[in-house]
């Protein structure tokens, strides 16, 4: 029970894995046209696509910043957070124009910038006695060359 | 064959927070002053389109329109209730002109009544806590709120277009002038950018004055043929287009309660609701530069900006300039919210769409009282509302 009460686990099982030591987000890639969904979908959504069906795949990991805000106000309940503050949300493009919001970490709320090179990561959100730690996905400064 | 429609009465409760009346009597006196606009009374109406609240009433089932007919008038005609989040309006007026344009009947009420819980917008009981729902997974992997989506997509037309703070405020001060002289607006006070920018920030570049808070109002029409609107005697307003319409696949638009976007080259933004003004435009023969009045939902400074721009009424990125040089005033180019827009209202969701085509029927009667935009023979209203639902409708005199 105590190595239980220590787990960490994601904030919504099907979000992201650890694959190697590197944190994945985990999409659908459609069979038919080849575009990636996140988080996982039911169906291709493209009303071109004739084949609809999907299978999970692992998204690009790292991106650039297409724009950003900074929450100044704390979210209502269903958000947890351990020692909130303003913190940055990103909407960052992964590529092939798949573009993911999340929360930024690693870099001060001044020097956010529209297109610096971004890289995923997991962060703890909070700890609870019963529960464990909950982990949850975030974006940070990367360096841009040979980013991959 | 379809028949034209005409707009025989308008009517809306005053905007603001009535926690002494429910949903219901909000209902009733929007509903009891278009009746009397126009010169019509329960007997005569022959049908009734509700834009159902999920928030209050309803019966739990969002049968608004039964719960209006089974407490005023138990007379056997058609209730219809429908959803469309905040463009629900739209899809309500719609429906009706529908019902009036195929012949099935001369008279018909479309009714919008919201009381709206305070804060943020909860998110609604009733779906699963996994991945398989958005709205469960922006809240708690990120905390996104619904200003957070706006706020990115105006830190992004800054990054554009150079779009300064001073001009998104001037968008906020441009709405509460225009609602001074609007009674039933619920924020009449003049602001001035320093007062905006001095405001709490919400979601940067977003203060507390530039982001639309949530009020209580009801708005009714009636629609009905030109046999009744001769009747009427008075300025005849016609339904020259209407029309509602969902997004598109490749929209960048940042899509509430959504966590991803699939981006693809040469598809609208916000296209919902670019779609829904192309097909009334389309219908009323009408372009964009033929539009005297605008009646946009601004649930931010960001809207006023981008949807005019996004509507082709003028170049992308152009609309700082057309505000900052009073352009979008009433009386100017194209005279946008003369109401004061949601900014001054607070958003009624499922009512607000239905008020927005009271206030067209007004400005093109002439009887904008304190905001009347002078010779305007030609309105248009858009909204957006969750779900990716878009609608527009133009009137005309």
């Amino acid at each position: 029970m105590m190595a239980q009460q220590h787990a960490s686990t994601p904030i919504v099982e099907g979000l992201f894995e650890i694959v190697a030591g590197t944190p994945k987000l985990i999409g659908s890639q459609c069979h038919g046209c080849n575009t990636i969904y996140f988080p996982q979908a039911l169906s291709c959504r493209n009303p071109k696509c004739r084949d609809k069906s999907v299978e999970q795949t692992f998204l690009p990991h790292c991106g650039t910043l297409y724009s950003y805000t900074v929450q100044r106000y704390q979210p209502p309940p269903l958000f947890r957070m351990d020692h909130w503050s303003p913190y940055a949300l990103g909407l960052v493009d992964l590529g092939d124009g798949l573009q993911v919001m999340g929360m930024l970490t690693g870099i001060k709320l001044d020097e956010i910038a529209i297109g610096m090179a971004l890289k995923l990561v997991v962060e703890p959100l909070y700890s609870d006695a019963e529960i464990g730690e909950k982990l949850t996905y975030k974006f940070a400064p990367a360096e841009r060359a040979g980013a991959a | 064959m379809t028949r034209s429609v005409y707009v025989l009465g308008a009517g809306a409760h005053p905007w603001g927070k009535w926690p002494d009346k429910p949903q219901l009597q909000l209902a009733h006196e929007a509903m009891n002053l278009a009746l009397e606009d126009a010169s019509l009374a329960w007997p005569e109406i022959q049908g009734l389109v509700a834009a159902s609240s999920r928030f209050e009433g309803g019966m739990g089932w969002g049968l608004h329109a039964n719960e209006v007919v089974q407490s005023v008038a138990e007379q056997g005609i058609p209730c219809i209730n429908v959803g469309g989040a905040c463009a629900a309006g739209a899809v309500a007026f719609q429906t009706a002109y529908a019902l009036i344009a195929s012949g099935q009947h001369d008279v018909v009420a479309v009714l919008g009544a919201e009381r709206m819980p305070k804060g943020f917008i909860p998110r609604p009981p009733g779906s699963p806590d996994d991945i398989s729902d958005s709205d469960y997974l922006r809240w708690v992997a990120m905390g996104a709120t619904n200003p957070a989506y706006w706020a990115i997509e105006a830190n992004r037309r800054k990054f554009d277009f150079g779009t300064s703070d001073e001009t998104l405020a001037r968008a906020a001060v441009m709405m509460r002038k225009n609602a001074s002289g609007n009674r039933l607006a619920r924020f009449r006070a003049a602001t001035s950018i320093e007062e905006v920018l001095a405001s709490p920030m919400v979601a940067d570049p977003l203060h507390l004055l530039e982001i639309c808070p949530v009020s209580d109002g009801a708005a009714a029409v009636i629609l009905g043929t030109q046999e009744y609107t001769r009747k009427t005697g008075r300025k005849q307003v016609e339904v020259a287009g209407c029309a509602i319409a969902t997004g598109d696949f490749g929209d960048p638009a940042r899509r509430i309660p959504t966590v991803s976007t699939n981006v693809l080259p040469n598809v609208s933004h916000t296209s919902e609701v670019v779609n829904a003004v192309n097909r009334a435009c389309e219908m009323a023969g009408i372009g964009p530069e033929d539009v005297d009045v605008l009646e946009m939902a601004d649930n931010t400074v960001w809207h006023l900006l981008s949807w005019p721009e996004l509507f082709g009424f003028y170049e992308p990125g152009q609309g700082d300039w057309m505000l900052d040089n009073g352009k979008l005033e009433i009386g100017g180019q194209l005279s946008v919210n003369p109401s004061g827009g949601f900014l001054s209202f607070g958003e009624a969701t499922t009512a607000q769409a239905v008020l927005q085509i009271c206030e067209l029927t007004w400005q093109l009667r002439g009887e904008a009282e304190g905001h009347q935009v002078p010779n305007a023979t030609i309105g248009m209203s858009a909204v957006l509302g969750l779900g990716a639902n878009g609608g527009s409708v133009i009137l005309k005199t």
